[in-house]
């Protein structure tokens, strides 16, 4: 990336698009983020209070018809759930989050970044993702708490096949808001993909090992073998991880590519941010 | 015909305010098109428009409804893909070097919020100083001038939804200009505000541009905004550039071919049509021992020939006199002219 000098504050001349510039725009994305959780209390309570409320329906319902099957399976509940939060959280964020910038006319305003539309919607990811962490970890230890099951949780273990197995989502993410940018109103298929999203992570991949390479479904495997059985990252079957990273990296170029196509789609047509 | 008042002041108020030839060209479209569709269900939104424009300068972009404002617009802001042409703005090339445009040029879009509404007012011109790559002390420096020029200095800790849609707009101005660039693009700055502010806001960047030698391509509907914002006026209809001058040359080359004429007695209605399918006649008013109409006429033998036809008629000429044009009716007159029609 070049970068121009910044001294004399005149129009035109003190832009940068370095590293440190990047560094810059990804705090201020960061931080713009945090404000309005901050600021908007009932909204960002509301939001995990669904996910909450959610599980507590899945546990608490699950156990009064069926409490053997939810006692024996409740290992891999309370993985599945938090690794299906944690993907609605980083994938709407960009599905539904292009669309609300769309709605704003802010999107615009991003596509004419000097930084490169693709790089400042790579960081508005970053920062879904690192929220969805956030509310994995507090959504994890309410589940911990509400059960009674105390999981093995190695963050270098956890936090590397958690942002592997969240990356096919963000991919689906980036696949969606290139859609929401051509076709606008896509609202319903949003909601859709999420209960696929259920579909894929609870997918029996040990009975049907061609599902790891679905999105998700590797990624909910291992994790739930981490999780449950205690097994270090370094302890995993490398071909197992080998699958993860390429299902990984796969799918988020995918969804990355597909972002890209459409939104040159959308100018061709000249779409881009009509609403 | 309208006149301004309250008009902001120009520095070059009394000069031809075209780019004089020595100015720099910071923005330079060539031969730009934009077709969608193919074949018979092909439509043209942009035909073939080219335009320099100099640093410092203020230009206009007018049109009718469907002329290709916003696609022309959106074309050079990269935002629409051109099916052809070239655009180049402080020298860097649009197609080849996207992002190296985006350091030079802003822009404010009509219709839509611009800002984050949620956020502050600083935190919104932070966001986006941010987002343009600024440097953040002369970003910081450049905020604080943008929030007192533009009287948000009191409001910068308030949500932008908090704030009156003049104030709002003010903002989306403000975070616009917050990044600093060379060449900003506003399309309809102006829209839905009232006459007040409206006002406020042109004055404010009328000062903006002069003290910070921005270059402004600004479009609307309000032709009051064009004239007293803008030194230069570029109309288009159907996607061409059908004009291209000084706000004052449009102008001024009108004030000699608008007359407001005064005939004695009541002109009949068939001399009234002929007249009106002849040359033209606007505001006809018949009074009880007077007639009064307006004209515009392409050259001064045309004024000769409208009298001549009221002698012939035996109608006594009781006043003629050239009458102030505004933008408004040279546009009027020029796209209606270039559509064919009557220019009404």
């Amino acid at each position: 990336m070049s970068g121009a000098a910044a001294t004399d504050g005149e129009p035109g001349v003190d832009t940068d698009t370095g590293a440190r510039a990047f560094a810059r725009f990804f705090i201020a994305a960061f931080r713009k983020r945090l404000l309005l959780l901050v600021r908007y209390p009932v909204n960002t309570i509301s939001q995990v209070g669904t996910i909450f409320l959610v599980f507590g329906v899945v546990f608490y319902g699950g156990r009064a018809v069926a409490p053997t099957a939810i006692s024996d399976s409740i290992e891999g509940i309370i993985v599945g759930y938090l690794l299906w939060s944690m993907s609605i959280t980083a994938y709407s964020g960009l599905s539904w989050g292009v669309t609300r910038e769309a709605q704003w006319g802010t999107l615009e305003q991003l596509f004419m970044s000097p930084f490169g539309f693709g790089p400042v919607m790579v960081v508005k990811t970053v920062v879904n993702v690192l929220e969805s962490f956030l509310w994995g970890a507090v959504t994890l230890l309410v589940m911990m708490v509400v059960t009674g099951r105390w999981l093995s949780v190695d963050p270098l273990t956890v936090i590397p096949l958690g942002v592997l197995a969240l990356a096919p989502a963000v991919g689906v993410g980036f696949a969606f808001g290139g859609l929401a940018i051509r076709f606008k109103r896509i609202e319903s298929a949003f909601q859709l993909v999420q209960f696929v999203f259920i579909g894929l992570i609870a997918a029996p991949v040990s009975q049907y090992p061609l599902l790891k390479w679905l999105p998700l479904a590797q990624g909910s495997q291992l994790l739930q073998t981490a999780m449950r059985d205690g097994v270090a990252l370094w302890a995993l079957p490398a071909s197992e991880l080998g699958v993860l990273v390429a299902t990984a990296v796969a799918y988020l170029v995918a969804g990355y590519a597909a972002f890209t196509y459409c939104q040159r789609w959308a100018r061709r047509e000249g779409v881009m941010g009509h609403y | 015909m309208s006149q301004t008042t309250d008009r902001p002041q120009r520095a070059d108020d009394d000069a031809s305010s075209t780019a004089p030839p020595e100015t720099e060209t910071v923005l330079a479209v060539e031969d730009l098109r934009k077709t969608y569709g193919d074949g018979e269900d092909a439509v043209t939104a942009v035909d073939g428009v080219s335009l320099d424009v100099g640093r410092g300068e203020v230009v206009g972009v007018l049109g009718p409804n469907g002329a290709g404002k916003t696609t022309t617009i959106k074309s050079i802001l990269g935002l629409v893909v051109p099916s052809s042409g070239s655009v180049e703005i402080s020298g860097v090339d649009a197609d080849t070097d996207p992002r190296g445009v985006y350091r030079h040029v802003g822009a404010m879009l009509e219709g839509a919020r611009n800002t984050y509404w949620r956020l502050t007012v600083r935190e919104n011109l932070s966001y986006f100083a941010a987002l343009g790559g600024n440097n953040p002390d002369a970003a910081r420096e450049r905020q604080e001038r943008l929030l007192d020029q533009f009287g948000l200095a009191e409001k910068a800790d308030e949500t932008v939804n908090d704030l009156s849609r003049g104030q709002k707009q003010k903002v989306s101005l403000a975070a616009t200009l917050a990044r600093g660039t060379d060449v900003v693009f506003l399309d309809e700055p102006t829209l839905g505000l009232d006459v007040e502010a409206s006002l406020e806001l042109r004055r404010e960047l009328r000062r903006l541009v002069e003290e910070d030698d921005i270059t402004v391509v600004l479009s609307s509907h309000d032709m009051d905004v064009v004239e007293d914002v803008c030194d230069r006026v570029v109309i288009l209809s159907d996607g061409r550039v059908i004009a291209d001058d000084a706000v004052e040359e449009l102008v001024g080359v009108f004030e000699t071919q608008a007359y407001r004429v005064v005939v004695d007695g009541q002109l009949p209605g068939d001399l009234r049509s002929r007249l009106v399918a002849d040359y033209h006649l606007e505001n006809v008013e018949v009074l009880a021992d007077r007639t009064r109409f307006d004209v515009t006429l392409g050259d001064d033998d045309g004024l000769h020939a409208v009298l001549g036809v009221l002698d012939d008629a035996g109608y006594d000429l009781l006043d003629v006199g050239g009458l102030e044009p505004d933008l408004e009716d040279v546009f009027l007159d020029i796209t209606g002219r270039a559509g064919g029609g009557d220019g009404q």
